[in-house]
């Protein structure tokens, strides 16, 4: 009979590193994702020999980008393999890499993603369409902006602070993409994008990468890793998108099945999780996906985010890391930070933003086609 | 007087002139289990996986209501020259498509009727006017 991860050997994180979010640049991907995988076997105190296995997470770099960036490590042989999941990319690699340690073929396996801001390519279905080349993914997202705020009643202003909350918690993260505290009237002020976004409410274009190495009971034993501060992965799961009634938003059906099964997984309750790292991208995308997590029901996101009951300190920190918004979207590395970022605040390590007392948290991605992420992590 | 070049033909063909511009009707597709959907294709149905003889044309009128609209300010596309607005439209038909405004409609709101016509919109090359698909306030 098939089984959850959880119900295979249990599975930690043991080491997170990034090279942090930024602007695009010169500096080579190689360069950029040697500096998370140092930083994650830094934080393990393991050497590179002792992982058995990689899943390397990019979304734009072309065919077998992997290696070229590896070998620097010294090449020991081991085996690795790329995973391309669109937005989705990195927490597709965590999810691999954790069933390939809950198996137990191997003990330590290293999730990596690295990505530089190239076009983005799709291939051609053969099937027509009517004016797709005009529909970028912010104009998808404003048309749900503009339907979340008429059946809601929410206004611009409400749904924009969601962004001056994000901006807020990445300006106090050393890895964030965009490192600065804005006003209500800064975000709104910026410049307009589509419907009622405004630049300053959607992910920046960006570079950046994201390591998280995992490790079994056995290998954390064998290797002599602090058990202190391993975080246990008790979800994992993946979906993708079924044929929903007409009209009903894809994302946030697609969000709610794979988030309810892996509450299942973990045997819990929406209100038991402190932390919520989730795929922010657009302002109105955290409305959407709090409620359809679970945390309040449809239409109650606003006035949660009034409260400051998704602020760091209040009662589910929602993006502590600054999110899509403000930590960036480099694809490839994106949701494996998420994961580090959770990691940190389980143990207790995130400093200035460290939401108090945080034991269970949730981290969540979405990707064209459309596909949907989610792990819980729990101390 | 020669039949009207259509931007996209293998997705809407013409229907009867009036002084609103051109009807048109979507070139949609049902699959025997009933799904509904647009565009006609044969690959297989999303519903139920049936594929080839299963799937039929079936035509889907333009009238529907709407679900949202985004005002586009910024696009890269130099091809597509903003500012142009979007609209996501539940046709009466059942599927749920997403297209432009007509350039001449009014402001357009969630829940208003909304309908679908042929508009010129570019010239050929020879010269010919080219008709592509556009919503606005249903009349
Ligand atoms: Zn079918």
């Amino acid at each position: 009979m098939a089984r959850s991860l959880n119900e295979l050997r249990p599975v930690y994180v043991v080491g997170i590193g990034w090279h942090r979010y930024q602007n695009p640049s010169e500096t080579p991907y190689v360069e950029l994702g040697l500096t998370a995988i140092r930083s994650a076997l830094a934080d393990a105190r393991i050497e590179w020999p002792t992982v058995e296995s990689s899943y390397v997470a990019t979304a734009l770099l072309g065919m077998a980008s992997g290696r070229p960036m590896l070998r620097h490590l010294g090449a020991t042989g081991a085996p690795l393999m790329h995973v391309e999941n669109a937005s989705a990319s990195g927490s597709t690699a965590f999810r691999h890499a954790c069933i390939e340690v809950a198996s137990g073929i191997s003990d330590v396996a290293l999730a990596v993603g690295v990505d530089k801001r190239n076009p983005v390519r799709r291939s051609d279905t053969g099937i027509g369409n009517l004016a797709e080349d005009a529909i970028v993914p912010f104009t998808h997202f404003a048309l749900l902006t503009n339907e979340y705020a008429v059946r809601h009643n929410a206004s611009t202003e409400d749904i924009a602070q969601v962004a001056v909350k994000n901006h807020r918690n990445g300006a106090k993260n050393p890895n964030a993409q965009r490192q600065q505290e804005r006003t209500l009237d800064e975000v709104l002020g910026g410049k307009r994008v589509s419907g009622s976004l405004t630049a300053l409410q959607c992910t920046p274009i960006g570079e950046g990468a994201a390591a998280v190495i995992v490790a079994s009971e056995d290998g954390i034993r064998r290797l002599g890793i602090d058990a202190g501060r391993a975080i246990r992965t008790t979800a994992s799961v993946g979906r993708s998108e079924r044929v929903y009634p007409p009209g009903a938003g894809f994302d946030a059906a697609l969000t709610k099945e794979t988030a309810d099964l892996a509450l299942a997984q973990a045997k819990l309750t929406p209100g038991d999780l402190d932390i919520i790292e989730l795929h922010d991208a657009f302002t109105v995308e955290e409305l959407h996906y709090i409620e359809s997590i679970g945390l309040c029901p449809e239409g109650h996101g606003v006035r949660m985010l009034k409260e400051g009951a998704l602020d760091i300190g209040g009662q589910c920190a929602i993006n502590p890391s600054g999110g899509l918004i403000a930590m960036g979207h480099p694809i490839g590395p994106t949701g494996i930070g998420q994961i580090g970022e959770i990691v940190m605040q389980l143990r207790g390590e995130a400093g200035p933003r460290q939401h108090g007392g945080a034991r269970t948290g949730l981290a969540h991605m979405v990707g064209v086609g459309a596909v949907c992420y989610v792990h819980i992590l729990q101390k | 007087m020669q039949p009207n070049k259509l931007l996209k033909p293998s997705l809407y063909s013409e229907g009867s002139s009036n002084r609103d511009g051109t009807t048109v009707r979507l070139k949609g597709g049902r699959c025997r289990c009933g799904y509904v959907f647009f565009p006609m294709q044969t690959y297989g149905c999303e519903r139920c996986g049936s594929y080839g003889d299963a799937l039929t044309p079936y035509e889907l009128s333009a009238e529907g209501t709407l679900l949202a609209e985004a005002s586009v300010h910024l696009h890269a596309d130099k091809n597509r020259l903003a500012p142009f607005t979007i609209v996501k439209v539940a046709l009466d038909d059942g599927p749920v498509i997403r297209t432009l405004l007509a350039d001449d409609s009014p402001p357009v709101t969630p829940g208003q009727r909304v309908t679908g016509r042929l508009v010129p919109t570019t010239q050929s090359e020879s010269g010919e006017t080219v008709l592509d698909l556009r919503f606005s306030i249903a009349s």
